[in-house]
């Protein structure tokens, strides 16, 4: 391979490579900006996301109500409550649904190493934390089939009940005391963000077996039933089947509006989702303006580059220089510009990004900090950049070399 | 040699042609050294164009070497001032980034030469031109007459048959303009064709034959 052509172009290129220092940096820049752009929009949106779910995802709550509606000969204004047993009537007889879990609370006194606070403890089965995101920190675990069904004595606790009682302490295998009945810590939440919540956030409650619940609240009743369809669209199809089965149980009429009630997170997220997509597009339009006002930045530089050069190029024509070779020298030059600015600024957005990820957020404050330092560098969105912007970078680099190397070469000597 | 038969060279702008040349003809031969002269406008440059290739004739026939050049395509042409023709023009053109050394290997560089024959050759022209002790220097670094023999031994890298020197010594001091008249005819001697452009009779003097344009004819 004969290399005298590329080994004199790259000479010449670091000649002049300070006139370049300026384009350079433009693609840098705007590369960096257009990247950590991206990457705290999708952040932001991820974030959004991930707090919505932090309730749980694709999940229906079931709660009693009272009748408002007359019904075969029973008057309106009938409570209608939800025991333990309606969870699996329900499981039973609609196939849609993928799993249940009953849930009964009430606040009480904990109390543990020396300290007492007042908090909503829970009582529930093993599938409640597949359904509302209830992940343990290391060295612990939500509860069990077994703690369920031997009724144990264990407890889960939020990370700010355990912040609480127990201090910087791990709280695993102590005891707490709840209504004077002791329970042992089998796990701590992992910190999670959460915008939606019924008696306060999961970090400030505490989760018992349901069985075991039973000791400190032998109310039969329980507060809510939690279902997650096997096909999230099948969400109102479920809630359409749970009236008509209850109504025919409990004696209401299933079109009775208040019967009971739903808190369906399915449709909700829908909400949500429109929200998410609606952030994406403004900051992928803000991406798009931003890439072009670059483009044209761009473009003018690689024009004023090359017309700067009209006499060189004249020069080198007239002493037998061939077409190809001027196009070929403008057209590499341009192209490792390109490279070197854009490199640079993926190296140093890549970084940021993952710089800024490493700072902590308060899980507790739901500030926007919660939202902010979490952005997400998508290599997907870098190689769009890529392909976009190397796409008008080349054709800007293109033009107007094709444009000098077919300048008279008596035209290109004259410019001043 | 350089045959030019009936040349005539018009430049339009917008709807007004102004004809630089108006039918020329007029034949070199090879070795000769000849002078062009006339007034500012009379067409000598554009004629000196139209011989190096670097520009092209509206109408007549240019031949060259017994090649029709109207024939050549914009790469040919490119390839015929790379090997045939060197130029030497009066505000001599160097690129300016460039130091002497690489001022002068440009046109080998541009015929594909290897770096062991450039070498080779740089440092005979150098030494030629009395300028190996500043071939590290930039343009800017060097004299009017300096900058003019590094242009003339760019002129001569790929060892061209023919020399063009558009008003070689009209930005040159008389002496810098002596030395470079010199340096044209001991090249004349040693059997170049030498076309060269002047305004100053003295200089012509040097050459064979001179031939007088006016008003984009050749006076008889």
């Amino acid at each position: 391979m004969n290399l005298t052509l590329p080994l004199f172009f790259w000479s010449e290129y670091r000649k002049r490579r300070k006139k370049a220092a300026l384009i350079t940096f433009a693609l840098f820049w705007g590369t960096l900006s257009i990247l950590l752009l991206l990457a705290f929009g999708q952040g932001m949106s991820t974030q959004f996301r991930v707090s919505f779910s932090g309730l749980g995802e694709t999940l229906i709550m079931v709660y009693g109500g009272q009748t408002s509606l007359e019904f075969q000969g029973l008057p309106k204004g009938r409570l209608i409550s939800l025991y333990p047993e309606d969870v699996s009537y329900l499981q039973a007889r609609i196939p849609e649904i993928l799993r249940t879990a009953p849930e009964s609370y009430g606040g009480y006194q904990v109390s543990a190493n020396g300290k007492e606070v007042n908090r909503t403890v829970h009582g529930t089965t093993a599938e409640f934390a597949l359904m509302r995101t209830q992940v343990a920190q290391l060295g612990g675990r939500f509860l069990n089939a077994d703690d369920v069904v031997q009724g144990r004595k264990v407890a889960f606790i939020g990370w700010s009940v355990a912040k609480d009682l127990f201090g910087s302490d791990n709280p695993v295998g102590k005891q707490i005391v709840i209504n004077r009945v002791p329970f042992t810590v089998i796990g701590v939440l992992k910190k999670k963000l959460q915008d939606s919540m019924y008696n306060g956030p999961d970090a400030d409650q505490i989760y018992l077996p349901f069985y075991a619940y039973r000791q400190i609240d032998n109310r039969r009743r329980i507060n809510q039933i939690h279902i997650q369809p096997r096909e999230a669209g099948q969400s109102k199809l479920i809630e359409a089947r749970v009236r008509t089965l209850l109504g025919r149980k409990y004696r209401f009429d299933d079109a009775d509006r208040y019967a009971l009630s739903f808190w369906n997170t399915i449709e909700d997220s829908k909400e949500g989702l429109a929200i998410f997509k609606g952030i994406e597009i403004f900051l992928g339009i803000i991406g798009a303006l931003t890439l072009l006002i670059g483009a044209v930045g761009v473009t003018n530089l690689m024009y004023a580059i090359a017309k700067e050069r009209t006499k060189e190029i004249g020069i080198k024509l007239a002493i037998g220089a061939r077409r190809r070779v001027i196009v070929q020298q403008l057209f590499l030059e341009t192209m490792f510009i390109f490279a070197k600015g854009t490199f640079w600024g993926f190296i140093v957005a890549f970084n940021l990004v993952h710089l800024i990820r490493l700072i902590p957020v308060n899980y507790e404050s739901f500030g926007i900090e919660a939202y902010l330092l979490r952005p997400v560098f998508s290599l997907r969105i870098f190689i769009a950049y890529m392909i976009i912007l190397g796409g008008l970078v080349f054709l800007s680099g293109i033009f107007p070399a094709l444009r000098a190397s077919r300048t008279n070469p008596i035209e290109s000597l004259r410019y001043e | 040699m350089i045959e030019l038969r009936e040349i005539k060279k018009i430049y339009r702008t917008g709807s007004q042609a102004l004809e630089a040349l108006r039918g020329i003809s007029l034949k070199i031969d090879k070795g000769e050294f000849i002078s062009i002269m006339g007034p500012s406008g009379s067409g000598k440059s554009t004629l000196m164009n139209i011989i190096g290739c670097l520009d092209t004739p509206t109408d007549g026939e240019y031949v060259l070497d017994s090649d029709r050049v109207a024939g050549l395509s914009f790469d040919q042409l490119a390839a015929v001032r790379n090997r045939k023709i060197g130029f030497v023009f009066q505000n001599f053109n160097l690129l300016p980034y460039a130091t002497a050394w690489e001022n002068i290997e440009l046109p080998m560089l541009f015929d594909g030469k290897s770096s062991k024959k450039r070498k080779k050759r740089v440092i005979e022209l150098l030494n030629a031109v009395g300028l190996y002790d500043w071939r590290d220097h930039r343009p800017s670094e060097l004299s009017g007459g300096q900058q003019q023999r590094v242009a003339l031994a760019r002129a001569l890298a790929n060892d061209p048959p023919i020399l063009l020197a558009d008003e070689p010594t009209g930005n040159l001091d008389s002496r810098s303009g002596e030395e470079i008249i010199a340096i044209l005819t001991e090249l004349w001697k040693a059997g170049r064709t030498i076309v060269m452009v002047t305004h100053n009779d003295h200089i012509a003097s040097y050459s064979q034959r001179v031939i007088r344009l006016f008003d984009g004819m050749v006076l008889p």
